[in-house]
């Protein structure tokens, strides 16, 4: 099973490191059985938070391991690194040679002695682990700042375009901060493959709307019942890209424009329209989700009314034109300008009912990226870009960026005007081609 | 001839069965009869499941690791995924609601006693001071109960005294080299520990350990898991078996019964879901003995009361439950010993509290569990030591460590009972009403010093008690007591509302000794059988 929440599930490797701390032959068949049952915890336990949280991003080592064991048994009991340490335990011992290993051990009067060397041997891991913890923290007092993370226990979120890329990393990274997700995906195909990819267990809501059909998205919210008083944040991911088609192409112009941007605006005026009717403030019976699915939430159980959120998915090409790509700068220019503006009225308004956040990201892996030399070195991990615009978010930004330097960059060659960008351009489809 | 009905097939309705059986009378049993696989590997002992199952993880943990106890978790372990004799709250027909009680119960042929722990004790006249019943009554029906039970123990030790009426017929289980050393440990201090009202002593338990018999054990240490051979005692096995010999036994399976009906102070037939086909039915009898289990019990007289009586509250008159507390424990001496690969899982030892507090049984009931074979996880993960060390210094300390489960005995309160609920379903579900009294919370505070106490004169080194949430022993009663008043029956167990209507399961009791239930609810069956005139 693929690596879907990393803070909680272990890779390979981080496994084998697991088993040589333990002192057990890895299997691969346990291993699989391991991953596929770490893969359901975010959905069980509470995810770590601060320093915990801290320590449990750091890759597995035989070392580290062996320095957050104890340090997790004593001070943070539902630690990931607990819960993976404990199923190796478990998982072995169910095996015959796991057993064999996990029991051995000398008896009768030789115990004594083998006990004082690991009484000894624990001393001296104690040692270490003190002095390694300490140089964590002092990592973790001067980078958390840049790191905030909050969690999303008992909120629901709507994501579209769940069924892979940008939009498939953020419905991950919400599970993983402990939100219940209702996402939509294009067609009965991609349906089928996210709920297979996903774990069973996984608080998923899925729907299929082909937002390039005007209304389709509302209608199919509408069919399955989703209040939108239920949906605490709501991110327009869905996107299409024609490359290397002209700016001319009419009909994938008005896809493309229909499907960036439209159909945000077709949601955000529903999403308007049904908040006008049933806020929670002129409500009080139709409040946020706390964890169930979908509309079986008992309607007045009094939990805490959260702000709301629309978070449209544009990008940094929205600043400039492109070669090849005109009508998908054009429909992000179109839908950042469009989300600000709503943003505006919303504020002016007595009764704020959401907050509009643009999210403009830079490189990272996407499918609609290819991998090229330049591409290569401006990546960022789409994980990394997914969690830098949860966080956003949940900061209450209103514009977010990921990363800030590409931003930067991209305002530069703004700036160095529209001959330097055709030119810059323009090798850059031409290292494409190559 | 009178249409005699038995609800339940677990131990309550398997003797209530055979004892009219006996009596010359036409019986039908009635449960839902559902039924587990068969045990796999009849002489493989637990650790050798390991290897010649296909997948052991799926025996042992369940294929989605269900009994994978997490860390931070209260639990020291979960039941066997593989055993499926026990539902709860997520079953479907399970009714019963609680925020602080957690109810199990059971729809297979032999109810709970699928998973009854073996351990055979009976009620002495202390037990039941307060019962409204001839003790004579009570010796004659555990002397019936003891012959149809196998029973594996001494002769006579320190326990037999306040185990009068339990007659072993099977030599005594094989004990561990543990085992045996706290048994030399005890009777060096004999004199003190008896002088402090404690006496240890070999278990009575209800499996045939005669060699020389085909269903003897094996010691495959599987006890929990499902004994293989059929070598514990099981109702649906053997009493039943008895039954089918007689003429008149009418097996009827899939039936869950609902409710009741009556009229003019009496029962003239039965409700019940069909389910195989989810229909639900009516059937007319003439006499009905209500075993289905003191939880169960209750809701079916609930519901019928709430028809014939709408004017009063459907509440029953009590609600019992032994509390369970867990005591870890290391037996010093026996640190370095080599493991044992055979043996019989369940306690093979009892430890006796003997002290007059006013109020409560003078007996205080409390097992000593030697761990041969268990899954281990939740125990290391609770070593406060990182895994590495806690993994090495368990597997090095096993055969010297063990766990002390006390249960404590319960009365009757007007504050702890089952309350119908009004609802849209098909029939009412049941709240389960339930806290411990301070004067019980004290019992237990001190039941647990005296045997961590008696622990630590016996060569052990004690840690802090587990406390287990109400509900958990599985051990209730007192839902539809003995005594006064139309929520109730008489000493006989016929209701003091319907004149056919008899209460044969542990619903009856009025008040809920220490002691292992099992024996004593057949006993109980056979005398109301016995006694029962139509």
């Amino acid at each position: 099973m693929a690596v879907l929440f990393p803070l909680w599930q272990i890779d390979r490797k981080e496994y084998d490191a697991i088993c040589a701390y333990l002192e057990l032959t890895p299997n691969a068949e346990l291993f699989g059985r391991l991953s596929a049952h770490l893969a359901n915890a975010p959905f069980h336990f509470p995810c770590p938070e601060g320093f915990s949280r801290f320590l449990a991003e750091l890759r597995l080592t035989r070392f580290r391991v062996a320095r957050l064991d104890y340090f997790t048994k004593l001070w943070s009991p539902n630690h990931p690194l607990r819960h993976a340490l404990n199923g190796v335990v478990a998982l072995h011992e169910c095996d015959a040679a796991g057993y064999r290993e996990l029991a051995a051990g000398a008896t009768g009067r030789a115990v004594f002695p083998q006990l004082a060397v690991w009484v000894l041997e624990f001393l001296l891991r104690v040692g270490l682990t003190v002095p390694w913890l300490g140089w964590q923290a002092i990592r973790y007092t001067l980078l958390m700042p840049f790191r905030p993370h909050s969690s999303l226990a008992s909120r629901r979120v709507l994501i579209t375009g769940v069924s892979r890329g940008l939009g498939m990393d953020i419905m991950l990274e919400c599970l993983e901060r402990g939100a219940n997700v209702v996402g939509v995906v294009r067609d009965a195909e991609s349906l089928a493959r996210v709920r297979a990819l996903l774990p069973v267990e996984s608080p998923v809501f899925l729907l299929n709307a082909d937002l390039a059909r005007p209304g389709e998205l509302v209608a199919a919210l509408q069919a399955a019942q989703v209040q939108p008083a239920s949906i605490d944040i709501a991110v327009l991911c869905a996107g299409v890209k024609h490359d290397g088609e002209s700016a001319l192409a009419l009909a994938s112009l008005r896809k493309t424009l229909e499907v960036n941007c439209l159909s945000a605006a077709e949601f955000a005026a529903w999403f308007a329209k049904q908040n006008a009717e049933s806020h929670p403030a002129s409500n009080p019976s139709l409040q946020p989700s706390t964890g169930s699915r979908m509309q079986s939430a008992p309607p007045d159980r009094g939990v805490r009314y959260e702000p709301r959120s629309l978070v449209l998915i544009s990008s940094m090409g929205r600043w400039h034109g492109m070669h090849g790509s005109g009508g998908y700068n054009a429909s992000k220019a179109a839908l950042s300008i469009w989300g600000e503006s709503l943003d505006m009225e919303l504020r002016q308004s007595s009764d704020p009912r959401f907050a509009v956040i643009v999210v403009e990201p830079g490189m990272f892996e996407s499918d609609m990226t290819q991998r090229t030399t330049l591409t290569k070195l401006l990546f960022v991990s789409r994980r990394d870009v997914a969690r830098r615009i949860i966080s956003g978010v949940l900061a209450g930004r209103r514009s977010i960026r990921p990363p800030a330097w590409f931003a930067l960059l991209t305002w530069g060659v703004c700036l160095a005007g529209r001959g330097f960008r055709y030119r810059l351009f323009a090798r850059v489809k031409a290292s494409r081609k190559e | 001839m009178a249409r005699i009905v038995v609800i339940g097939s677990g131990v309550s309705g398997a003797h209530a069965a055979l004892t009219l059986l006996e009596r010359g009378f036409a019986v039908e049993l009635w449960d839902v009869g559902g039924s587990e696989e068969a045990f796999p590997e009849p002489v493989a002992t637990f650790h050798d499941l390991k290897s010649r199952l296909l997948d052991p993880v799926a025996y042992f943990l369940g294929s989605d690791l269900r009994a994978l106890v997490p860390p931070a978790a209260p639990e020291l372990m979960r039941y066997p995924p593989s055993r499926q004799f026990l539902v709860s709250e997520r079953h479907a027909l399970w009714g019963f609601t609680s925020e602080t009680f957690v109810s199990y119960g059971s729809f297979a042929r032999g109810g709970l006693a699928n998973g009854w722990g073996a351990n055979v004790l009976s009620f002495d006249e202390n037990d039941v001071a307060d019962w409204p019943v001839s003790f004579d009554e009570m010796q004659a029906a555990y002397k019936t109960v003891c012959a149809r039970i196998p029973i594996a123990g001494p002769s006579d030790d320190d326990l037999s005294p306040y185990l009068r009426e339990v007659s072993p017929s099977q030599p005594a289980v094989e004990l561990t080299a543990t085992d045996k050393r706290l048994l030399r440990n005890y009777a060096r201090r004999r004199t003190g520990l008896n002088r402090d009202g404690v006496s240890l002593g070999r278990a009575r338990l209800a499996v045939v350990t005669d060699p020389a018999r085909e269903d003897a054990c094996c010691y495959c240490d599987r006890c929990l898991w499902g004994c293989p051979r059929a070598s514990i005692y099981n109702p649906a096995i053997s009493t039943l078996t008895q039954c089918h010999g007689h003429g008149g036994f009418r097996y009827r399976s899939k039936r869950f019964v609902v409710a009741l009906l009556a009229s003019g102070g009496r029962v003239t037939g039965i409700r019940y879901l069909d389910t195989e086909t989810s229909e639900l039915r009516e059937e007319a009898c003439d006499v009905v003995f209500l075993a289905a289990g003191a939880l169960q019990t209750g809701a079916i007289f609930l519901r019928t009361l709430k028809q014939v009586r709408p004017d009063v509250a459907p509440e029953t008159d009590g609600l019992m439950d032994t509390a369970f507390v867990k005591i870890p424990y290391l037996v010093l001496g026996s640190i370095g010993q080599p493991h044992e690969s055979r043996a019989f899982q369940f306690n093979r030892l009892i430890l006796g509290l003997i002290g007059a507090r006013e109020g409560w049984p003078r007996y205080l009931h409390c097992e000593l569990l030697h761990l041969t074979s268990l899954i281990y996880h939740p125990l290391i993960e609770r070593i406060p030591l990182d895994s590495r060390l806690s993994r090495r210094l368990f597997f090095s300390l096993k055969s010297a460590l063990g766990a002390a489960s006390l249960f404590f005995p319960d009365k009757l309160t007007s504050h702890n009972r089952q309350i119908l609920l009004d609802g849209p379903g098909r029939w009412e579900n049941v709240r389960l009403h339930y806290a411990e009294t301070t004067e019980k919370e004290d019992y237990i505070r001190t039941g647990v010093r005296r045997v961590q106490s008696a622990l630590g004169k016996l060569g052990c080194l004690v840690r802090e008690p587990v406390r287990s949430p109400p509900g958990a022993a599985l051990h209730y009663a007192g839902t539809v007591p003995m005594g006064r008043g139309f929520k109730r029956c008489d000493s006989k167990g016929r209701s003091n509302l319907f004149a056919n209507l008899y209460i044969a399961d542990g619903a009856a009791f009025p008040s809920l000794p220490s002691k292992s239930l099992t024996l004593s609810l057949a006993a109980h069956a056979t005398r109301v059988a016995l006694a029962a005139r139509f």
